[in-house]
């Protein structure tokens, strides 16, 4: 099944600081939920891994992610990402556009996600893949809004081996990769607690039903919407 | 008013006896394949591709294998050992048993798991590790037939192309004569979507293959055992199971409607693996694979054309087929019959005109298609001629009744030869649809509506009158894999003048066991109680192809009033010797002969069999047993018409089913409670395409709605209360008059609901809607005609 996310929020932060962090695919990776980068391949390459759980159903994705494209002037990044089920249950394309743009010293960030599911996925959870998508991509946004707000003021003083990858990575065709780097990734491998947590989840799809539900009821007696 | 000849005691045809087997399935006592369980049996579980469309680079069983339990993880590379990775299909086509390098469908079989209890089978299934190396699929048939589609049945020697076969009927040349010449002619594309029989029981088997005596015994949920052991024997002969070592038994059935028909994987690999470890092998599908991987129904894009004169004469219809059957062509039609028997599509109506033609194509979807509850593709058919003659009407100005009243074959101009080359039987049309009319109401119906219409609100009033074809057949044009589609009917009757009657057929649901044991009691006279009705097992029952397509009493109900009149004949000559008086002064009522003018003399039936075992006459065989193999001289043809009511929500597009009017004429009717009860199912299975059912993919493969809280079965509570009757013209030709009934609901229904639901929004520019006719796809259609004018 195909899914376009889109998705557009503000950060109170130089549009400088959020693009280096952004573009780091291992810098960003530890904002998102349940995801880890396990190998730098080149400077365009990588090979992550996503884990999700999903109702009774816990997806471990393996797969390749590619920088496409970097444009560090425009503040522009595309993304391309295939993952394959680590059971052979199924398989995730990506592509993502990112957008920045400087607003009154904050930035806005926008991006769309073209996302194509295949296998088990796809089967059980079609209904419910937007909500959830929505859910990760919150996570994602406080996840990363925390990490920004708590660096920024200690910017410099971040340990050296941070500000050298963040560096590196912000001139984008820096050659920074060592061995040390490919055999060592920074980014520890998703623990369970990373994972996405299901009974939020779908607590949060039912609650979204009910609520609709609710306010519904509560409009037809005059109520106020919860 | 039905008329019977027995009484009540003995309960032949016409008594409206409550079914014999429900004391057992409402007491759950009834015996399925589930509850079957045999000494050192193993259970299988099978993985299942996640993709459309895949090579498969390498299984790595070795995770599964140490999980205790686990016996063995069977590949399609280990089945090649034994050629057993492909099978053939009912159309003489190939399926992979077990792959051993490409997938074609998504939740094809990949690898079995054996375990020794099922919830291990299970976990082994989940520890297997695939890896796939992923294709693009191809899932639209119309993308299929382009010229530089990828070949997807690459596995067969010289195949350029997507194309199954071609099929044709009727004379193209005239039908466009008269197509080109026609005042009115009316042209709409049509989607009959791919659905699901969704029996309530799952395919599932139990596979015994007893090393030491070299028998195979084949507990297996199928419609149509004889057939299974035969094909069993041909395609495993080789490695020593001839057919008198195969021994299959379809116990209770819970539901097949044709989805029981075909061989799955899963049962072959259950015999494999039972053959080569000599151990009993259960396999039950749990329901999302029933769905997702057994044979669908329908999935035929139709376009439809109909022509006639301006003052609503029909004179001619066309309709051109394209047919989608997934990864291979598995259907259950009969060998000469590609389309099954579509050809019924000229409908109830008298014309001489007609061509048809049907391509069918290979997609990445499950193979299929059964005949789901109806007689090999008579539903589709059926709803084009339904939905063309509504659209022929609007076209024309007349009313869809008055239309169709003006165009119905008359009941003397029987038996009618149709443009397709079919002859039928026999019916009366106009007395059907005038009783439908009148039950219903009609003209008030009409008024109703306008006056609805003036205050903005929705209702519409839909027809059908439909022909249907069933009780395949004569064996001059019928056969699969080269079997003749005669049935069979065995009874023995007991010193003490109770019987058994033993069938080539399998009720999983109809109710054999008392509307046999009626047609016996009929014949006989013996008391339909003391008449044990069997079927199912191999060993016992003669040899007959099964039970689909509404052809159990056209085929085996036919054979047992045959045989049960040999019994008779038999019977009479021992009267006659009882009696002391020729055979010609003998006078049969049911239960007794006696003598012509002086009733006191006489022998009843029990007399006469006790004879038979005690006291027969010299020259004559002893006992009092008879079997028929009884092939139709022709098809039966039952109809219907149907009339159904819809209110239409303006707001929200919901739709309500207000009335439905069922009027059926299959015939004589054997047990009229039985005949009401299928029809409430036919059409509660009719509504559910019509309004709620259809098999989702999207282009990358994916079966959307693989489970029952995405595929929308009907329930209960989306039933209406089916207001249900009957007119009755026997059959010419069957021995006891009777036809098939068990499909035309089925059939009849789903044109009925959608004519009405388009006649509700008719006056607002709606020519067609789309089966399953949702609300939400009725919203946008109204939105399109300018209905709704809000920005969603």
């Amino acid at each position: 099944m195909n899914t376009l996310i889109e998705k557009e929020f503000d950060i109170e932060q130089p549009i400088g600081l959020v693009w280096k962090s952004l573009a780091d695919p291992e810098d960003v990776v530890t904002c998102v939920p349940g995801a880890a980068i396990t190998e730098k391949i080149d400077d365009k390459n990588y090979k992550g891994e996503v884990v999700t759980k999903f109702g009774p159903i816990k997806a471990k994705y393996s797969g390749d992610i590619e920088i496409v494209e970097l444009n560090e002037g425009e503040h522009k990044m595309v993304l391309k990402g295939r993952g394959l089920d680590s059971k052979g249950k199924g398989s995730a394309d990506m592509l993502m556009n990112g957008t920045l743009e400087e607003k009154d010293g904050k930035t806005q960030v926008k991006f769309t996600m073209d996302i194509t599911i295949v296998g088990m996925l796809a089967q059980f959870g079609s209904r419910l893949i937007n909500d959830v998508s929505d859910q990760l991509l919150n996570q994602f946004v406080d996840n990363f809004k925390n990490k920004l707000s708590a660096s920024a003021p200690a910017e410099e003083s971040v340990p050296d081996e941070a500000a050298e990858t963040v560096a590196a990575s912000a001139g984008g065709t820096a050659a920074l990769t060592s061995t040390e780097k490919r055999t060592e990734p920074k980014t520890p491998a998703p623990q369970e607690d990373n994972a996405l947590n299901a009974t939020s989840l779908i607590g949060t799809v039912i609650k979204s039903i009910f609520g609709g539900i609710v306010d519904f009821f509560k409009s037809l007696f005059g109520g106020k919407k919860s | 008013m039905i008329k019977c000849n027995t009484s009540k005691e003995i309960g032949g045809m016409g008594h409206s006896k409550k079914r014999k087997e429900d004391a057992r399935f409402i007491q759950g006592k009834g015996n399925y394949v589930d509850d079957i369980k045999l000494p050192g049996m193993l259970y299988m579980d099978i993985v299942r591709s996640p993709y459309a469309y895949a090579k498969i680079k390498n299984i790595d069983a070795s995770k599964a294998l140490e999980i205790p339990g686990v016996v063995a993880v069977v590949t399609g590379k280990d089945l090649e050992k034994y050629n057993l990775h492909w099978m053939p299909t009912l159309m003489s086509d190939t399926q992979m048993v077990l792959p051993t390098d490409t997938v074609m469908y998504q939740a094809q079989e990949v690898a079995a798991v054996i375990a020794t209890d099922r919830y291990t089978a299970r976990d082994g299934k989940e520890a297997v590790m695939v890896d796939y190396e992923p294709m693009k699929p191809v899932m639209d048939p119309f993308k299929a037939m382009l010229p530089d589609a990828p070949v997807l049945r690459s596995d067969k020697e010289g195949k350029t192309d997507n194309h199954i076969w071609h099929w044709e009927v009727g004379d193209k040349e005239k039908t466009e004569e008269v197509f080109n010449n026609a005042d009115i002619t009316v042209k709409q594309q049509m989607h009959i979507p791919r659905i699901h029989v969704a029996s309530i029981e799952t395919c599932g088997c139990v596979a015994s293959y007893n090393k030491v005596e070299n028998h195979l015994t084949m507990y297996m949920t199928t419609q149509a055992p004889h057939a299974i052991r035969t094909v069993i024997a041909l395609v495993a002969g080789h490695v020593g199971l001839t057919e008198e070592k195969v021994r299959v038994i379809s116990p209770d059935i819970g539901g097949g409607f044709g989805g029981k028909v075909p061989v799955y994987p899963g049962y072959v690999i259950a015999i494999a693996v039972s053959f080569l470890t000599g151990a009993p092998i259960k396999w039950i599908e749990d329901r999302s694979e029933n769905l997702q991987a057994d044979s669908f129904a329908r999935d035929y894009h139709i376009t439809a054309e109909m022509a006639g004169t301006k003052d609503g004469k029909i004179q001619a219809t066309r309709f051109k087929v394209l047919a989608d059957h997934g990864y291979t062509d598995a259907s259950a039609n009969p060998s000469k019959f590609p389309t099954g028997l579509f050809s019924i599509g000229t409908g109830s109506y008298d014309y001489g005109t007609a061509y048809m033609e049907a391509d069918a194509v290979y997609t990445n979807k499950p193979p299929g298609g059964v005949a789901y509850r109806c007689s090999f593709r008579v539903t589709e058919a059926v709803h084009a001629i339904e939905r063309m003659t509504d659209m022929f009407a609007k076209e024309v100005g007349k009313d869809p009744a008055q239309l169709r009243m003006e165009n119905f074959i008359k009941k003397e101009d029987f038996p009618w030869a149709s443009p397709t080359g079919w002859s039928y039987d026999s019916g009366d049309y106009h007395a059907g649809l005038k009783k439908a009319m009148d039950a219903v109401g009609y003209h008030e119906l009409r008024k109703e509506q306008l006056a609805l219409r003036a205050e903005g609100k929705l209702m519409g009033i839909g027809i059908s009158t439909f022909t249907e074809v069933v009780g395949a057949g004569p064996s001059k044009d019928f056969d699969i894999l080269g079997i003749k589609m005669f049935d069979s009917a065995e009874i023995r009757v007991h010193p003490t003048g109770k019987a058994i009657a033993r069938f080539g057929t399998k009720s999983q649901g109809q109710g054999h066991e008392t509307t046999y044991a009626q047609i016996v009691a009929e014949e006989l006279g013996i008391p339909m109680e003391h008449i044990q009705i069997e079927e199912g097992d191999t060993d016992t029952a003669p040899y007959g192809l099964g039970t689909y397509a509404s052809r159990s009493t056209p085929t085996a109900g036919a054979a047992a009033a045959m045989a049960a009149r040999k019994l008779r004949a038999k019977a009479k000559k021992i009267a006659a010797y009882l009696l002391e008086v020729s055979e010609q002064d003998l006078e049969w009522e049911p239960g007794k002969f006696f003598v012509k003018g002086a009733p006191e003399k006489a022998k009843t039936i029990q007399e006469i069999v006790f004879a038979a075992y005690t006291n027969h006459p010299q020259g004559m065989e002893a006992g009092f047993e008879a079997t028929h193999y009884y092939d139709p001289p022709n098809l039966t043809f039952p109809s219907g018409a149907y009339i159904c009511v819809v209110e239409i929500d303006p707001e929200t597009c919901d739709i309500k089913v207000r009335r439905f009017v069922a009027i059926d004429d299959c015939g004589n009717i054997i047990n009229p409670m039985i005949v009401q009860g299928q029809v409430h199912g036919g059409l509660t299975q009719g509504i559910a395409p019509a309004m709620y059912e259809e098999l989702i993919y999207d282009e990358a493969g994916n079966i959307l709605n693989g489970t029952f809280m995405d595929y929308l079965v009907p329930t209960a509570v989306e039933s209406p209360n089916w207001e249900t009757g009957h007119t009755i013209t026997p059959s010419p030709h069957h021995p006891i008059g009777a036809k098939g009934v068990g499909e035309s609901p089925t059939v009849g229904a789903p044109p009925a609901i959608v004519n009405a639901i388009v006649d509700a929004v008719a006056h607002l520019g709606v020519e067609h809607l789309e089966i399953p006719v949702t609300p939400f796809k009725l919203y946008k259609k109204l939105k399109s005609v300018g209905y709704f004018d809000d920005k969603a």
